[in-house]
C-alpha cells in the first residue's frame, strides 16, 4: 500500500506534461512506448523467425515460409488482440465472476492438452492443443490468467493477504496451474508460473515470514524435479562443461555459443547466419536470440536489450504510477512475467544458466505467446492511460 | 536498480561470448560448417629411356555418400546399383550402415559409370576423382616396376622406392554444408589443387627388355628351370637396359590374394637374391692376375705362362678338382686364355693362391663383392664373401673359380662390366631422370664413378681373351658372325646342407659386345635347368638371342673385318 501511495505522489511531482498542457485541451494519452516497442519487437521477431527458419523449414516442410507465415499471422492477430485489449476495460478482470471464469477457462485449456485427439505432442511433451492446423499453447494464456486472477484477488482482499489463510487462494491458483503444466511436462514454464505466483504474493504485500516459509520448500523442490527426470540432470552437467558431450547434451549450448561467437561486433549481416543451417536447434524459437546475435552482432544484441530494458522500465513505471492496487498488481505482474522470461532466455542462450525452453517474448516463434504478450501490453497501455486520466483528474 | 544491474550483467556476458571468446568459438564452428573432398594428385608416370610409358594412370572415381543426407535410401540404392552395376543389397547395406556418417560406396569407378551417376544427381552422393594405376605393357618389367596398393601408394619395386616422388600431394575441395552435409547453394567452395607426382624416366630400354623377356621365356620353355634371370647393362654408364626374371606376372592383375605367390613372382631376383656364380667369376680372377702381372707383381702369371696340366690341386689337405677329367688332353699346357676357353678350375686356383689373400681381396673389394652396388632399388642383397680375416687357403682356392662366394646377378654383371670397360666401376642405376609433366627436370642421374678396378690395357687384354672364349671356347653358342661377342660361361653345382646336390646346377653366361669397345653386356642365369645344365648350352644361346635382337633393333653394322 505504501509503495503505491508513494509512487503516485512521486509521479505527480515528475509528470512531464504537468503545467504544459491542460487535460481538457486534449484527451490524455497513455505511454505510447508500451504499444510502439512491442509492435517493433514483434515485427523484428517476424523478420528473424523468417531468417532463422527458412532453410530448415524448406528442408523439413518443403516450405521456406512455414514458420515465417505462421509468425506473421500471429503478429497480425497480435495487433488485433492489442487493439482489443486497449478497448477492453481491464478492470472487469477484477470482478468476481469474471475473474474465476477467466481462471477456470484457462485451467480447462491446460487440461484439454491431455485429451487424446486434441492434445498435440512435440519433442516428447504434450504442450499444445490443436484444432485442425491451428495450435494453441494454453500455458502461455495461463501465465496472464494467473497474473490477472492474483491481482484481482489481492486487490479485493487487501487485509487478508497479510495472513497465511489469505494467501491460500493465490497459492492454490498458482499451484493448480503448476500441477497441470508440470504434467505436460514443461518444467521451465512451471518454474516461471511458480515464480510469478510468488512475485504476485510479494507485490500484494504478503508477510515476509510466510513468504519465506513457502519459498524455501519451493526452491528445494527444484532439485527434486531435476532428479525425477534424468534428462534434466544431463542438461545440468552439459551446462557445466558443454564440451564434455558436444554431440549429445552439450550440443545445443555449444551451437548457441558458436552462433554468438560468429557474430562478433557487428554480426554476419541479416540472413547471413551460418548456424541456422540446421546446426542450431530451435533457432526460430528458444534460441532465436543466438541467430540475432550472429546476424547483427554484439551491437544488435545491445540494441535489442535496450529496447527490452526500456519496455520493462516503462512497465514498472506504469505500475508505480497506478491509481489503484489492482492496476498496480496487474501492470507489475505483466511486466515481471515478460521481464523474467526475457532475462531467463538471454541467460540460457549465452550459457549462464542450464538450457531450458523459455521463448524470448515477442520475438521467438509461437503464436499463442505472441498474441497473449501483445494483448498483455495492450492492457499495460490501458493501465498507463487510466493512470494519465487519474492524474489529469487530480490536476 | 536491480533491472539496470541485470541488464549490465547480461550485456557483459554477451560481450564476453561475442567479442572476447569470439575467435575461438568461430574457429571451432568453422570445422562443422565445411566438408572436404580430397582432390587426388595424379601419380607420376614411369617411362622407359625413350619415353615409352610403362606405368600410367586411368582416371577413376570414388563414389561415397553421407547417409543422413540421402533422402530416399531405397531409390538411391537402386539407382546406384544400376549405374555402378553392383548388387542392390550390397549398396543398400552400406547406405543403412550406421557406423560412419560418410560411407565409401565404390572405388575405382570408371568415367562412364561416374557420368551416369552424375546425371542422376542423387542427394547425399558425392564423387572424388582418383587415379587407377595401369601398366600398358602388362608383364613387362613387372619385378622392377612393382605395383601400388589399392589406395595408390607404391607397394613394391620402383613404385615403392620412388614413391615420395611419384606420389604427389593431394589437394582439397572445401565446400559449405548444412548440419547433415547437404551442400549449400551459392556457398563458395575453396579449392586447393593437387600437386601431381613427378615422372620417372628409367634407364630401361623397353625394346631390349621385351627381347630379353622373350628370350628368357624361350629358354625357360626349353629347359624348364625353376627360374631364370637376365640383366642387360651398358658397361660405359652402368645404366640398366633390361632386367628380367621369369616366371613373371601381369601388373594389371596382381595376384594380391595369394601373398606367397605374389612374393615369389614379384621378387626382383636380379637385385635381391644371391647365388654361387661358378665359372663366370673367373673373369674377375683373370682381371686380377693380368693387372698384377702388368704392375710387375712376381706372384702373378703372365699371359704366356703355362699352367700345370694336373686335374687336381692339394690345398690345406683338401683336393680341388677340375670339372673336366682332363682325359682328352684339352686341358693340357694351357695359357690363361686357354684356361678361360676351357674354364679349367685348377688354373684359377693357382692364380688366387699365388696372388694371396691380401691382393686377391683387394680386387674382390674393388669389384664390389660383399657389398651393395648402390642401385636405386629397395632390398638389394650384398652377397656373401668370407671375411678376409677368416678366409683359409682352401676357401681362397675355390673363390678363384667362383665357389665359396655368393653374389647377386647385378653384382656379377657390374664386376664383369667394370673389368672389360677399361676398368671403371660405376654405380648402377635404373632411373635416368625425375621430371615434372611441364618438363622441369628435378634430378638427372649421370654416371657416377665409384672406383677404378684395372687399367685400360688389362681390360683390353681380358676382353680379347673373352672374345676368344666365344670364338673357340665354351661360349661358342653365343657367337655372332661379325659382331665380336665376348663372354664366359658358368655352370655351378648347387649345394644343399653343405653337400653338392647332384643334378642341380645354376647355368649362366655373361657376354658383351663389341669386344673392343663393349656397349651391351648381358648376364643370363638359369636356376636348375632340366635336360641340359652347361651354361654353354643353356644360357649362352639365350644371350645370343638377346644380342641378335639388339643388333636388329639398333641397326648395328657388322664390325669391319680385321
Amino acid at each position: 500500500m505504501t509503495v503505491r501511495r508513494g509512487a503516485v505522489a512521486e509521479k505527480r511531482k515528475n509528470n512531464f506534461f504537468t503545467g504544459r498542457r491542460s487535460a481538457a485541451e486534449k484527451p490524455p494519452r497513455g505511454d505510447i512506448l508500451l504499444i510502439v516497442l512491442p509492435v517493433i519487437l514483434a515485427a523484428t521477431g517476424v523478420l528473424f523467425v523468417y531468417s532463422a527458419s527458412y532453410y530448415s523449414a524448406k528442408v523439413q516442410y518443403g516450405d521456406a515460409f512455414f514458420f515465417a507465415r505462421k509468425q506473421f499471422l500471429g503478429f497480425a492477430a497480435g495487433i488485433v488482440a492489442l487493439v482489443l485489449a486497449v478497448k477492453f476495460d481491464y478492470t472487469k478482470l477484477r470482478k468476481k465472476p469474471f475473474r474465476y471464469i477467466f481462471y477456470f477457462v484457462s485451467a480447462a485449456l491446460l487440461a484439454l492438452v491431455f485429451v487424446p485427439g486434441v492434445g498435440r505432442s512435440n519433442y516428447g511433451a504434450t504442450r499444445w492443443i490443436g484444432i485442425g492446423s491451428f495450435t494453441l499453447q494454453p500455458s502461455e494464456i495461463a501465465k496472464f490468467a494467473l497474473v490477472a486472477f492474483c491481482a484481482g484477488y489481492a486487490a479485493d482482499n487487501m487485509e487478508k493477504i497479510g495472513t497465511f489463510r489469505g494467501m491460500l487462494p493465490v497459492l492454490a491458483a498458482g499451484g493448480g496451474y503448476c500441477a497441470l503444466i508440470i504434467a505436460e511436462p514443461n518444467m521451465s514454464v512451471t518454474v516461471v508460473v511458480a515464480a510469478v505466483t510468488f512475485a504476485m504474493l510479494f507485490l500484494s504485500g504478503a508477510e515476509l515470514r510466510y513468504f519465506l516459509m513457502l519459498a524455501v520448500p519451493a526452491l528445494l523442490a527444484v532439485p527434486a524435479l531435476i532428479i525425477a527426470e534424468p534428462y534434466r540432470l544431463l542438461r545440468l552437467n552439459a551446462f557445466i562443461d558443454p564440451w564434455s558431450s558436444p554431440k549429445e547434451e552439450g550440443y545445443q549450448l555449444i551451437q548457441s555459443l558458436y552462433a554468438l561467437g560468429n557474430g562478433g561486433w557487428f554480426g554476419t549481416g541479416i540472413f547471413q547466419s551460418r548456424q541456422k543451417y540446421r546446426f542450431l536447434p530451435f533457432a526460430e524459437s528458444d534460441f532465436i536470440l543466438a541467430v540475432i546475435g550472429e546476424e547483427t552482432g554484439f551491437f544488435g544484441i545491445l540494441l535489442l536489450f535496450a529496447a527490452f530494458a526500456l519496455l520493462i522500465f516503462r512497465g514498472i513505471k506504469t505500475a508505480t504510477q497506478s491509481s489503484d492496487f489492482f492496476s498496480f498488481l496487474l501492470a507489475s505482474g505483466i511486466t515481471l512475467t515478460y521481464g523474467l522470461q526475457t532475462l531467463v532466455n538471454a541467460l540460457v542462450v549465452s550459457g549462464c544458466i542450464p538450457p531450458t525452453g523459455i521463448p524470448l517474448p515477442l520475438i521467438s516463434s509461437g503464436n499463442t505467446s505472441l498474441i497473449v504478450t501483445m494483448a498483455s501490453f495492450g492492457v499495460l497501455y490501458k493501465i498507463s492511460l487510466s493512470n494519465k486520466k487519474a492524474a489529469a483528474f487530480i490536476q | 536498480m536491480a533491472i539496470t544491474f541485470l541488464f549490465c550483467i547480461l550485456c557483459a556476458r554477451f560481450f564476453y561470448v561475442q567479442i572476447a571468446w569470439s575467435g575461438e568459438l568461430a574457429g571451432r564452428a568453422m570445422d562443422q560448417w565445411t566438408r572436404e573432398i580430397p582432390v587426388v594428385a595424379e601419380r607420376g608416370l614411369v617411362t622407359d629411356r625413350n619415353g615409352e610409358i610403362l606405368a600410367d594412370n586411368a582416371t577413376a572415381f570414388t563414389v561415397f555418400a553421407r547417409s543422413n543426407a540421402v533422402k530416399d535410401v531405397e531409390s538411391t540404392a537402386k539407382k546406384l546399383a544400376e549405374a555402378l552395376e553392383t548388387p542392390y543389397e550390397e549398396i543398400y547395406q552400406k547406405l543403412t550402415g550406421k557406423r560412419a556418417s560418410e560411407i565409401t560406396i565404390a572405388r575405382k569407378v570408371d568415367k562412364a559409370a561416374a557420368e551416369r551417376l552424375e546425371k542422376l544427381s542423387l542427394d547425399g552422393v558425392y564423387f572424388s576423382r582418383d587415379n587407377n594405376r595401369t601398366y600398358p605393357k602388362n608383364e613387362l618389367l613387372c619385378q622392377v616396376l612393382g605395383f601400388t596398393s589399392s589406395d595408390n601408394a607404391g607397394a613394391a619395386g620402383i613404385e615403392k622406392y620412388y614413391d615420395a616422388y611419384l606420389r604427389g600431394t593431394n589437394g582439397e575441395l572445401l565446400y559449405e554444408t548444412d548440419l547433415v552435409g547437404v551442400r549449400l547453394n551459392g556457398a563458395a567452395a575453396a579449392y586447393k589443387p593437387a600437386e601431381n607426382g613427378y615422372n620417372l624416366r628409367l634407364t630401361i630400354d623397353s625394346g631390349i627388355q621385351t627381347a630379353t623377356e622373350s628370350a628368357l621365356k624361350r629358354m625357360a620353355r626349353q629347359y624348364n628351370p625353376d627360374c631364370a634371370e637376365c640383366i642387360v647393362l651398358d658397361p660405359n654408364t652402368f645404366e640398366v637396359l633390361a632386367m628380367a626374371s621369369v616366371p613373371s606376372y601381369d601388373l594389371n592383375n596382381v595376384p594380391r590374394d595369394d601373398i606367397s605367390l605374389l612374393n615369389a613372382l614379384s621378387r626382383n631376383r636380379v637385385v635381391c637374391d644371391i647365388y654361387e656364380p661358378g665359372s663366370t667369376f673367373k673373369v674377375v680372377t683373370s682381371a686380377a692376375d693380368l693387372e698384377e702381372w702388368k704392375r710387375g707383381n712376381q706372384a702373378a702369371f703372365s699371359p704366356t705362362h703355362v699352367f700345370s696340366s694336373s686335374r687336381t690341386r692339394q690345398v690345406d689337405g683338401t683336393t680341388v678338382k677340375c670339372w673336366s677329367n682332363h682325359a682328352n688332353g684339352k686341358h693340357s699346357n694351357q695359357t690363361l686364355a686357354e684356361a678361360l676357353n676351357n674354364s679349367c678350375n685348377p688354373c684359377f686356383t693357382d692364380i688366387a693362391l699365388s696372388l694371396g689373400k691380401e691382393t686377391f681381396y683387394d680386387y674382390l673389394n674393388a669389384f664390389g663383392f660383399g657389398k651393395t652396388t648402390g642401385i636405386d632399388y629397395g632390398g638389394e642383397a650384398s652377397g656373401m664373401l668370407l671375411a678376409e680375416t677368416a678366409v683359409r687357403n682352401c676357401d681362397l682356392a675355390r673363390i678363384g673359380f667362383g665357389q665359396t662366394i655368393a653374389v647377386s646377378i647385378l653384382q656379377l654383371a657390374c664386376a664383369v662390366a667394370a673389368s672389360v670397360n677399361g676398368g671403371y666401376y660405376y654405380e648402377p642405376h635404373l632411373v635416368k631422370e625425375i621430371y615434372a609433366s611441364d618438363g622441369y627436370v628435378l634430378q638427372q642421374n649421370e654416371k657416377k664413378l665409384k672406383n677404378r678396378t684395372v687399367s685400360e690395357e688389362t681390360s683390353e687384354a681380358l676382353s680379347s681373351m673373352l672374345e676368344g672364349v666365344v670364338e673357340k671356347g665354351s661360349g661358342k653358342k653365343a657367337y655372332i658372325e661379325g659382331y665380336r661377342v665376348a663372354g664366359k660361361t658358368g655352370t655351378a653345382q648347387k649345394y644343399e646342407n653343405g653337400h653338392i646336390a647332384t643334378g642341380r646346377y645354376v647355368s649362366s653366361f655373361v657376354g658383351f659386345f663389341p669386344a673392343n669397345a663393349p656397349k651391351y653386356l648381358a648376364l643370363v642365369v638359369a636356376d636348375e635347368p632340366q635336360g641340359a645344365y652347361y651354361g654353354s648350352v643353356v644360357a649362352a644361346p639365350c644371350a645370343r638371342e638377346i644380342f641378335l635382337s639388339i643388333i636388329d633393333m639398333k641397326n648395328i653394322p657388322r664390325a669391319a673385318a680385321e
